[in-house]
């Protein structure tokens, strides 16, 4: 079985970003730290567990990006994923999952592969279609929001359960190739082995120019980021962290919250 | 005029879902047409009159034995079916898991813009929360056909009352030669009713920083009487509580009198399921948190700190 896990670079933390304004996209900030997406991890591992359930399985990490997204592909190769491959996508601005997408299917299309993975969303721009682009530009079939997974060899089926409003499940049996995205959840991400962070450390990765694939025409354009419009109707509570918490126990009797 | 306009519609328990009809109110915005409503099921004739005869706009009642339970394959091509001969148009779906996972497919199919959990719309631009709430992103279309997922409870249901019932076509969706087929569906393997039932929840955040935390958690749920401590989803799965405390989307929803969140950013899989309680209290360090434009009383305080604080001063307050 032949298996490629799509996973994307995010900013570790949404907390420090601002917005640079010449620009109106993220600042990019020689601080600024990256990391793998939290929902690709859960897809990685899922590719592991298959690798070892079915001997004989490879599974091949891709990224789409600018140089900094070799990290993530690494830490893919590090969990244990045996092959690297980097798209390389100078633009560190607003790149639409479509574009993604359609470079991602250009390179998969002859490969041969059984079984795409995705996170079900990135952390980032949450736009929860990567996978299901994929899937359709290579006319396969797909599911989203997987929670759990089980193959079945020999019949090169592969049945998931599908996580829908309020923790309920579609159970979805698939032919062999399809594309799966991932939800959270379903299994524990591992933290690398000794000998793997070893043979990720010098390990090549196959990079490939997205121009040489071929950048597709954008479908949408970004026309920037802002603050989200102040709707807060709340109060900020002020002081010392006693006088907040002073302040807010009395509102808290006065609403009768407590006794 | 303006484009012509699709909207997908939900069917929940029988019946049109509510974010169907807040589909209409948004697809009023983008365009004078009426919309045309597509609902898909076993044997959907009467919830479609029902949309109908609701909303004024003519509906299609797409209806097949393989369309009980939702397909993506079976779902995906009945629908393309229908429109494929309108293009080009505008597609408008809930940002549900039944929208999410259809409209990229649609979108392909079209050679539209696909633009997912928008929240707003105005001057053409599509506006969209990223980064946990933290920013919003506005998107232009740069193709003649779009297809939009529209965040649940962004619009208001349409509610005006139509001066006659839209006209009802029913189609049979014809079998597909199928590579997926969904066999079953599963209720959720953890409903707790002390959620349900608690007049307060105290609920923990990935900003909790890690499992030991969680007793802070607990500790200032303890301090009040019906209580019972959540979670976001982040929190669950890092196996700091077990998945019967996870709120939000694909959680439990609950609207407890007091909702007291501790640590959590505020994405909007975890605003949906607790929006609705009657009084919100948010601790987090980033002032900037979309969950403090939720709250009726935010603090910005590391909770690890802050919470001892407030638990000693509220035992001094209580004789």
């Amino acid at each position: 079985m032949k298996i490629l896990v799509c996973v994307k670079q995010v900013p570790d933390s949404c907390e420090t970003l601002h917005i640079h304004e010449p620009t109106g996209w993220i600042a990019n900030l020689p601080s600024a730290v990256f990391r793998m997406n939290r929902f690709d991890e859960f897809a990685v591992e899922e590719s592991l567990l298959i690798k070892e359930r079915l001997p004989g399985t490879v599974a091949h990490a891709l990224s789409v990006g600018p140089k900094r997204v070799n990290s993530t592909i690494r830490r893919a190769l590090e969990m244990g994923a045996d092959h690297g491959i980097h798209i390389l996508y100078p633009d560190a601005g607003y790149i639409s999952p479509y574009t993604v997408a359609t470079l991602i299917t250009t390179y998969a299309r002859t490969k041969d592969y059984d079984l795409i993975l995705a996170g079900i969303m990135a952390e980032d721009d949450m736009a929860c279609q990567t996978g299901q682009l994929i899937a359709a530009l290579m006319d396969l079939p797909y599911t989203t929001s997987v929670i759990s997974s089980e193959i079945d060899d020999e019949a090169g089926e592969i049945v998931v359960g599908r996580e829908i409003e309020g923790g309920r499940r579609l159970m979805v049996r698939f032919e062999l190739p399809a594309v799966l995205t991932i939800q959270s959840g379903i299994n524990t991400p591992r933290y690398p082995s000794l000998s793997n962070v070893m043979r990720a450390r010098s390990q090549q990765h196959e990079v490939i120019r997205a121009e040489d694939l071929g950048i597709p025409q954008v479908r949408e354009t970004c026309a920037g980021l802002r603050l989200p419009d102040s709707a807060s109707m709340g109060t900020f509570i002020e002081g010392s962290p006693r006088e907040k918490a002073r302040k807010m126990i009395q509102v808290l009797h006065e609403k009768a919250f407590l006794p | 005029m303006g484009i012509k306009t699709f909207i997908i519609a939900e069917v929940e328990q029988g019946a049109i879902s509510k974010e169907t009809y807040e589909l209409v109110s948004f697809a009023g915005t983008l365009s004078e047409r009426r919309p045309v409503i597509i609902v898909l099921g076993r044997d959907i004739e009467a919830q479609a009159k029902e949309v109908a005869g609701k909303t004024g706009c003519d509906t299609i009642a797409v209806s097949g034995e393989h369309l009980e339970l939702y397909n993506t394959q079976a779902y995906s091509e009945a629908i393309m079916d229908v429109i494929r001969p309108d293009s080009p148009c505008c597609v408008c779906i809930g940002h549900t898991s039944m929208g999410y996972d259809l409209a990229p497919f649609i979108a392909v199919k079209q050679n539209a813009a696909c633009i997912t959990a928008v929240e707003s719309v105005h001057g053409g631009l599509f506006s969209r929360a990223i980064c946990s709430g933290r920013f919003t992103e506005d998107i232009i279309p740069e193709t003649e056909s779009v297809v939009v997922t529209i965040l649940p409870g962004a619009f208001p249901q349409c509610n005006s009352e139509p001066k006659g019932s839209g006209s009802l076509i029913t189609v049979k969706a014809t079998l597909p030669k199928r590579k997926s087929r969904t066999f079953a569906v599963t209720e959720s393997l953890y409903r707790d009713h002390a959620l349900k039932d608690a007049e307060v929840i105290v609920s923990a955040g990935r900003g909790v920083g890690k499992k030991e935390n969680i007793s802070l958690i607990k500790t200032l749920a303890s301090v009040f009487p019906k209580s019972a401590v959540g979670a976001s989803r982040s929190v669950c799965d890092l196996g700091w509580l077990e998945y019967n405390h996870q709120i939000g989307t694909t959680g439990q929803s609950v609207s407890p009198r007091l909702y007291i969140a501790c640590g959590i950013s505020g994405a909007i899989q975890h605003v949906s399921g607790m929006k609705d309680s009657q009084n919100i209290m948010a601790i987090n360090t980033d002032p900037n948190a979309a969950i403090f434009r939720v709250a009726h009383w935010c603090i910005v305080e590391d909770l690890t700190t802050f919470i001892p604080i407030f638990i000693e001063e509220l035992k001094k307050s209580i004789p």
